[in-house]
């Protein structure tokens, strides 16, 4: 909502400041309303808030920098096996998974922002793809160390703050990735809305135009590549303890894929539309799935198509419209 | 109390169709549930149908009551091996739809996701399809109807060097079940004095054969053990195979019998014929047990020539749970359930079977087939030879 092109409103700091706690509360409320209506279905809410990391974190590089991905699995898996490998390896309590995978997401990203980073447009898909691809394969041929097809299975996360076990029901899983996405979401709000943010919004909008201010594109982007793996990472790693098991799946062009859907649903450059689009699509998908677990792939698909028609800017961009539509009839309807 | 049980049992089963997010579960309670958890859609869907088909088999046999207890069916689509998903699936069916028996699964990874819930659940697991050998020493509580890759390979090993050959070359595509069964034929075959003179590996996107099939030459091989996925990489693999001349030289082809399943069989026809495969159950087996399963599973799965192996799983699996609810009468009580279908034994569809009491995995007979042509003509996996009792020896101590 923020992110909307109303430069106008977003031009008062304290006006913005409002907003971005009144956003930030709405989250929280959300997630415990969440946690209150549905106590049945932690294990899917943690995967929600699992996914939504890794589609806030693509939101980072194709809506605020304008690159190209269909690889972003490849961050979200690095985390997922990094967390999967350390807890088996003994290495136990949540808090120290979560910053292992966010290390490994971002080691993955400086590496994948490289080679990325040398291709424009259609190349730096094709790469993307490519870098997801390679890793997955990788993962596949070393069993010994990821489990290969069958998957990483058998750790046992410490239970979190040495009270709460990662169980049957999923409560503290769940209230652990809730916090974890406030987190991530508050320092990203900062992040998006710093000098660097700025920068890589511009570097999408007019990337000549900052070069002759005298920046540099490579290392700005590339700074943004290590902070979306993070945050991937940090998801992964959600996914890693949450399930107890890490699956190639994790790694796939599939989930990339999956992620990317997920952000065009919710709106590009927003990461209010990163959250929106993660939640209505997987619900949707859950609700119909269960309904009629033979023939929903169909009707996902006709939502998709109806949305892409009809509101081409997302769900968070068409909510904007909406309220824009709806303030400027009032100050007509007011004096 | 039951008898009331038994009146409200339509209701609570038309209530239950409203299963979405905060509503079911009220009137629910009533019946035994059992959440079947397979691929319904996407690339894997016909293995999900023929589990459902399985299932419905069952239930069209012997109805919709168990010692006195209406059961109900709750399909969940898990389209492709996807850990997080299963885990989220399994949780909701055990928690919120109360789910006292789970059932299904096609992949190992997904698998391995659900068993960590079921001793907090309370609730077996009998797998119908997912064949790792691990996946049984990772949980007490589950059983397994299905069969593993070192089941079938280490029988058909043997038979193959009895058969007089003793060069073989293994050529499987690299993932996960195929290197298990590399291992576990060269084993076998090690074990009934034969050697396996080359390995090779195939990329999982291979279209092209022939520089293996000339490996293969090369190597002068009399056989070749051959795994891939089913459908259209094994018909590759076939018709390469026979238009090399590798057939014509004599070289015989082995492969366990998912290669051959017989919905793949009127496309590969011709090119497989007599080809040599080991497996647990083809549908042209000949017994009575079996002409009548044949018959429901057709009709479930709505038509002749679908119906493949998953769906034998699905059955026996229905088997066992109505075991299950039976030895418990119908309470909760996991620990109880599993320990009575321990040493169970019974005539299959595929032929005598057993609940291995220290495993839980099904012992069973494993058959030795051909692909030939039945009196009217059909493609068939034709039993030659049958190997009784094997057990998952990859679980063997």
């Amino acid at each position: 909502m923020v992110q909307a092109p109303a430069p106008s409103a977003a031009a008062t700091p304290a006006r913005s400041l409002g907003r971005d706690l009144a956003g930030f509360a709405l989250i929280a409320l959300a997630g415990l309303a969440g946690y209150w209506l549905f106590p049945d279905n932690l294990a899917f809410l943690t995967r929600v808030i699992s996914v939504a990391l890794l589609v806030l974190s693509l939101d980072l590089i194709v809506g605020y920098c304008g690159i190209a991905s269909l690889g972003q699995a490849a961050l979200y898996g690095a985390g997922a096996y990094a967390a999967g490998i350390a807890c088996l390896n003994g290495v136990t309590e949540p808090f120290l998974l979560i910053l292992i995978g966010a290390a490994a997401g971002a080691v993955t990203g400086l590496l994948m922002g490289t080679v990325m980073l040398r291709a424009h447009g259609l190349p730096q898909l094709v790469l993307s793809i490519a870098i997801v691809q390679l890793l997955h394969e990788a993962a596949n041929k070393l069993a010994w160390l990821t489990g290969g097809s069958d998957g990483l299975a058998g750790m046992v996360p410490a239970p979190l703050f040495g009270l709460f076990e990662f169980d049957l029901w999923g409560r503290a899983a769940y209230l652990f990735g809730l916090g974890l996405l406030l987190v991530v979401f508050v320092a990203l709000k900062l992040i998006v809305r710093s000098p660097f943010g700025m920068v890589c919004r511009g570097l999408k909008e007019d990337p000549l135009r900052i070069s002759a201010l005298g920046i540099s594109a490579f290392p700005v982007l590339l700074r943004m590549f290590v902070i979306s793996g993070a945050v991937a990472g940090a998801g992964g790693a959600l996914g890693a303890i949450a399930t107890q098991v890490v699956g190639l799946d994790s790694l796939s062009f599939e989930l990339s894929a999956n992620a990317l859907v997920m952000l065009v649903l919710g709106g590009l450059g927003n990461l209010y539309g990163a959250l929106i689009g993660t939640v209505v699509f997987m619900a949707v998908e859950h609700i119909v799935a269960a309904i009629n677990p033979f023939h929903w792939m169909t009707l996902v698909g006709a939502l998709l198509i109806a949305i892409v028609l009809f509101a081409p800017r997302g769900l968070s961009g068409t909510l904007d419209e909406a309220a824009r539509i709806l303030t400027r009839g009032q100050r007509r309807a007011g004096p | 109390m039951k008898i009331s049980r038994r009146n409200f049992t339509g209701l609570a089963g038309a209530l239950a169709l409203a299963g979405t997010f905060g509503l079911g579960g009220a009137a629910a309670a009533e019946t035994i549930k059992i959440g079947i958890i397979g691929p319904f859609s996407g690339p894997f869907a016909l293995q999900g149908k023929n589990f459902q088909a399985g299932v419905e088999a069952w239930l069209a046999q012997n109805g919709k009551s168990v010692a006195g207890n209406e059961i109900e069916i709750i399909y969940r689509d898990l389209p492709t091996a996807n850990p997080q998903q299963a885990r989220a699936l399994a949780q909701e069916l055990i928690v919120k739809d109360k789910v006292q028996y789970l059932g299904g699964v096609y992949f190992t990874p997904d698998a391995l996701a659900i068993t960590p819930l079921l001793k907090q659940g309370n609730v077996p697991l009998v797998i119908f399809n997912a064949a790792t050998s691990a996946i049984m020493t990772s949980s007490p509580l589950v059983v397994r109807t299905s069969f593993t890759t070192g089941q079938t390979t280490t029988p058909l090993g043997k038979a193959a060097v009895d058969r007089g050959i003793k060069k073989f070359v293994s050529a499987v595509t690299d993932y996960g079940p195929g290197v298990d069964a590399e291992g576990t034929f060269k084993k076998a075959v090690e074990a009934a004095g034969g050697q396996v003179v080359e390995t090779i590996r195939m990329p999982l996107n291979t279209t092209e054969f022939s520089p293996i099939m000339q490996r293969i030459r090369d190597a002068g091989a009399q056989g070749v053990f051959a795994f891939l996925p089913s459908g259209p990489p094994t018909l590759g693999f076939v018709k390469s195979f026979n238009d090399t001349g590798l057939k014509q030289a004599g070289v015989k082809l082995f492969a366990t019998g998912d290669l051959t399943q017989e919905s793949d069989l009127p496309a590969l026809g011709e090119a497989a014929a007599g080809m040599i495969t080991g497996f647990h159950y083809a549908t042209s087996h000949d017994s009575e047990a079996n002409r009548k399963f044949v018959e429901a599973g057709e009709k479930a799965i709505g038509g002749p020539g679908q119906l493949t192996f998953p769906a034998v799983g699905a059955y026996d699996g229905m088997y066992v749970i109505a075991k299950m609810i039976a030895a418990t009468a119908g309470k909760q009580d996991a620990e109880k359930a599993v320990e009575a279908v321990k040493g169970l034994a019974w005539e299959s569809p595929r032929g005598p079977v057993k609940i291995d009491p220290e495993t839980r995995h099904i012992t069973q007979t494993i058959y030795l087939r051909e692909v030939a042509k039945d009196a009217k003509g059909n493609w068939i996996n034709k039993e030659i030879q049958s190997f009784p009792e094997q057990k998952d020896p990859g679980l063997a101590k």
